[in-house]
């Protein structure tokens, strides 16, 4: 054999140890999760790392393989059936679900509040949304419901703001260019601070409106004729909640393993306010995840109101809580 | 036979074919139409087959309208609401325009300077590399925070994605001279002014479009990159909000209309480029 063959071989041979990776063990369920959006500490996406690197997925008999989605392809994912299970808010899932061609269903509720929020420069002496008048309002894609509710609420004229398609980056507030923007509140007004500005919260929930936040969703499918697996992902991911209230420091441990160079204080940040934000009477007497009749119908409620759906629909079908009342026990979770 | 000052200007272009007649120019344009009708039915066909190929898979595959559209729901989507496409067309067109003047009228001068001087060149060509390198994808958001909400943003991504291609033809083509038409300019003592406007310039105009019938394209996707990251005009606002939906018609419906946009300003170069390089031997030939 000439070197070339040799080195040739070897090449093939690494490759292929390389592209193999680890064997699932066939005694192991294997699932699919897809986090909807980059590694960081949305708590969902912490769920679920911490219970892969603690072990939790695999006393549950689990192989689970965590993807990230990086431009909204989780859902097309989900539906195509090359993702078991990812995460949407709840507004995304009673959205969708108003298309009948789209049957996700969410099981678990992680954001008792929603996840956005409102901000200015503290410096704009702003204090309260009639001031929004006259200013400039950034939103992200489509001027979302919860502002239009909050500026009803508040008895705020719209005509008298202007609106633009902002998109996701802050600094379009630091440097002037919209005066209030929308903001994801676990995310973007820490990196605003650390750019060097104070600001100015306005949460929906404050002004009435009966946001919702984070889920775990499946398809129909998936949820009826897998839904023992879809118990024991559950129950794995609910220990890691757990794990993390408990461990804030060993969470952001992990968090960064999935995160390499992510800012650790940042990550605390996120990981703080949405914990947080998962916390309410309902999930202290239930357990955290916990959600009612009540959360969905009044959200899709405020929904149609605000012509923030496609198609009226029957809401009982975007979500199942038969799930949680499997793994808890009196608010206690059941485990393993 | 009295020549027309048309016919009298080209046979003193460089790259003139001479003993050209009117008869020639009449039976240049009759074996042009043809040649487009050659290219137009077999590509109208092709798009026919693929239409008709695409609609039987969706419906035998029984493929979910959210993860591929038939194009007949897409045509349903794009004809019932013409105007919505048409609008935002059109804004998408006014920014890839504006772009691509920019874009090419900047390349041009940097061309002229670098043909004209070695070091300049030197200087200005690893600039220009530097640029075509730059994910724009990975600006477009600081441009918004430097320009604004309005058009400008667009426009400028557009200018930049236009400007390498064009610097490059232009920049080869402008030193691309007929090493005899050379020397006689420079033995009747022409000025270099002389020799840019009367010998480069023309000798430049091919490779010229052959870069615009890349950059024009390039255009319109600088634009539609552009209004991914703000506003609410135009059709790569339309395709963000779109996907976000997972209105999969919609989203394809504003990539046909951006198709249509695409094939005819490459036809509208196309054009231009035949009225202006008639006296050219590619197109003589």
């Amino acid at each position: 054999m000439t070197r070339a063959a040799v080195v040739l071989t070897a090449l093939v041979a690494m490759a292929a140890v390389a592209c193999g990776g680890e064997e699932p063990d066939p005694a192991l369920d294997h699932v699919v999760f897809m986090a909807g959006f980059k590694a960081q500490a949305n708590l969902p996406f912490v769920a679920a790392y911490v219970a892969q690197e603690k072990g939790y997925f695999e006393t549950q008999g689990l192989d689970v393989e965590i993807r990230h989605a990086s431009s909204g392809e989780h859902l097309k994912l989900l539906l195509s059936g090359d993702v078991d299970i990812t995460t949407a808010a709840a507004t995304s899932v009673l959205k969708r679900r108003s298309d009948p061609e789209i049957p996700v269903v969410a099981f678990v509720l992680f954001g008792q509040r929603g996840q956005q929020a409102y901000v200015s420069l503290s410096d704009s002496g702003m204090s309260t949304p009639d001031d929004w008048e006259g200013k400039t309002f950034g939103y992200k894609i489509s001027v979302p419901p919860d502002y239009l509710a909050v500026l009803k609420s508040s008895g705020v004229d719209r005509s008298l703001i202007t609106e633009v398609n902002a998109g996701f980056d802050p600094r379009i507030l630091t440097e002037g260019r919209v005066d209030v923007l929308a903001v994801f509140n676990s995310n973007e007004p820490d990196t605003i601070r650390r750019l060097g500005f104070e600001v100015t919260t306005w949460e929906p929930e404050d002004f009435g409106v009966p946001n919702l936040g984070l889920t775990y969703i499946a398809t129909e499918q998936t949820a009826g004729e897998r839904g023992d697996l879809v118990q024991r992902f559950l129950k794995a991911t609910l220990k890691g909640v757990e794990f993390a209230v408990a461990n804030v420091e060993e969470t952001l441990d992990i968090v960064l393993e999935y995160a390499p160079g992510a800012d650790r204080d940042h990550q605390r940040f996120m990981l703080e306010t949405e914990l947080a934000d998962a916390r309410s009477d309902l999930t202290g007497q239930n357990g955290i995840g916990w959600m009612t009749d009540g959360q969905w119908m009044a959200l899709y409620d405020y929904l149609l109101d605000f012509d923030a759906l496609p198609n009226p629909f029957d809401y009982k079908e975007a979500f199942t809580d038969n799930f949680l009342r499997r793994v808890y026990d009196k608010g206690e979770l059941s485990w393993p | 036979m009295e020549r027309s000052a048309r016919q009298q200007r080209a046979e003193h272009l460089p790259g003139h074919e001479p003993g050209v007649t009117r008869a020639a120019s009449g039976r240049l344009r009759l074996s042009i139409r043809l040649a487009a009708l050659g290219y137009l039915v077999p590509a109208a066909m092709a798009a026919l087959v693929l239409m008709v190929g695409w609609e039987l898979w969706v419906r035998l595959a029984d493929v979910p309208v959210y993860i591929v559209p038939g194009p007949l729901k897409v045509l349903r989507r794009l004809f019932g609401d013409v105007g919505f496409f048409a609008g935002h067309g059109a804004t998408t067109l006014m920014e890839a325009g504006a772009g691509f003047l920019l874009g090419s009228l900047v390349a041009v001068i940097a061309a002229t300077l670098m043909a004209h001087s070695r070091l300049l060149e030197r200087i200005l060509l690893p600039l220009a590399v530097v640029v075509k390198v730059t994910p724009i994808v990975a600006i477009a958001p600081l441009f918004v925070i430097w320009f604004g909400f309005g058009s400008a943003p667009k426009i400028l991504i557009a200018a930049i994605i236009t400007f390498f291609p064009v610097m490059v033809n232009a920049n080869v083509g402008l030193r691309a001279v007929d090493p005899g038409s050379l020397d006689l300019f420079k033995s009747l003592h022409a000025s270099k002014t002389e020799i840019l406007l009367k010998l480069r310039a023309p000798s430049s105009l091919p490779y010229l479009f052959a870069a615009f019938r890349i950059a024009v394209p390039l255009s319109v996707i600088g634009a539609v990159v552009g209004e991914w990251f703000t506003g609410d005009q135009g059709l790569g606002s339309v395709i963000i909000v779109a996907h976000n939906d997972l209105d999969t018609p919609t989203l394809f419906a504003a990539i046909f209309s951006l198709a249509i946009i695409g094939v005819s300003l490459t036809l509208a170069t196309f054009y231009v480029e035949k009225r202006t390089l008639f006296w050219h031997n590619s197109f003589l030939a």
